[in-house]
């Protein structure tokens, strides 16, 4: 298996797979945020969801990589490569999978560490999860420097089936309204500790 | 510009190909989005194919995806199902690919055989 770590190159990679972990979990409600908090220096992603949930043993180990609830497959790589990135800027991972159902995942940086990775493109990844999820209703929430800014897929879904139109129209909807929400709540995806290039992929 | 009017008009555009089109189901795509995917950027693949869809006026197509399907030297991976011909699987697909194989494969039904990783007969 070949796996180009440094593909995961910003917070918002980090978040859709933290987002993909809840879906592959049987949720069908999810609440996600991203907070700025300048005060407190401070940069925390939240992906909470009514999934399965996790067992103590699962709970103990979702940080290692070689540890993997599929039986497909013998590595598991998301949550450590989350765990790596937080701690290289000076934050944390905490997880807590309540064994009846859903998991809480909180993953804090800190907001003006050098090493802390760029945002990134948080509106590619908040669309592209909800246009490949259309049986999960995600609840969206940025704080940022300007302003807190919500999403809410139901509304949206129900905005856009009014007008009889489908899957993809909901899709061109839900993109235009993160791309407005969060730039006017002064979002900016290169933003990172220090300056960062995003490079462009081949 | 105000998107719900855009809508409007795009319903209106749209409504009358979508009831002249047989109703043999409409095409899927599917794409890989596990980690593997994900650090090979399927997120940019995938909105460059619902782009690409938009800027075709192309409303009758469902997008989902998948988590890792073992291949993650050949992420991104998406599958084109249309219903009737057998599932086909493309690989490396990056946002120029994705942008084509919609246009190509799905729009003018003529899959694009160089990029093909697998073609699975039961769809």
């Amino acid at each position: 298996m070949t796996l180009e770590v440094g593909g995961i190159i910003d917070l918002s990679l980090h978040l859709l797979d933290l987002l993909q972990n809840s879906a592959h979990a049987g949720a069908r409600n999810i609440r996600a945020s991203v907070i700025e908090d300048q005060e407190r220096d401070l940069l925390e992603i939240t992906v909470s969801d009514d999934g399965r949930g996790m067992n103590p043993v699962e709970q103990a180990r979702a940080l290692d990589p070689f540890y993997t609830s599929s039986n497909k497959k013998q590595v598991g790589l998301g949550l450590p490569l989350v765990a790596q990135a937080a701690t290289m800027a000076g934050g944390s991972v905490s997880i807590e999978g309540n064994q009846s159902g859903g998991t809480r995942v909180v993953v804090k940086y800190r907001l003006s560490h050098p090493d802390r990775q760029p945002l990134g493109d948080v509106a590619a990844t908040m669309t592209s999860f909800i246009a490949g999820n259309p049986l999960v209703d995600v609840l969206f929430e940025y704080k940022g420097p300007k302003d807190t800014f919500r999403l809410d897929t139901k509304e949206i879904r129900a905005e856009v089936d009014k007008l009889g139109l489908g899957q993809l129209a909901f899709i061109w909807e839900t993109e235009e309204k993160l791309r407005g929400g969060l730039s006017l709540a002064g979002y900016r995806p290169d933003r990172g500790g220090l300056v960062h290039e995003i490079d462009g992929r081949s | 510009m105000k998107s719900m009017e855009d809508l409007e008009r795009l319903k209106e555009e749209t409504l009358q190909d979508i009831r002249l089109r047989s109703s043999s189901g409409s095409p899927r795509i599917v794409v890989g989005m596990g980690t593997c995917g994900i650090a090979a950027g399927a997120r940019e693949t995938m909105l460059a194919m619902i782009d690409e869809l938009k800027t075709r006026r192309k409303l009758d197509v469902t997008i989902t995806e998948t988590g890792c399907v073992g291949l993650c030297s050949k992420e991104p991976i998406a599958e084109i199902h249309i219903p009737g011909q057998p599932k086909v699987v493309y690989g490396n697909v990056d946002p120029s690919r994705g942008r084509q194989i919609v246009v190509s494969h799905i729009i003018n039904h003529k899959p694009i055989d160089q990029w093909i990783l697998n073609i699975e007969e039961k769809s």
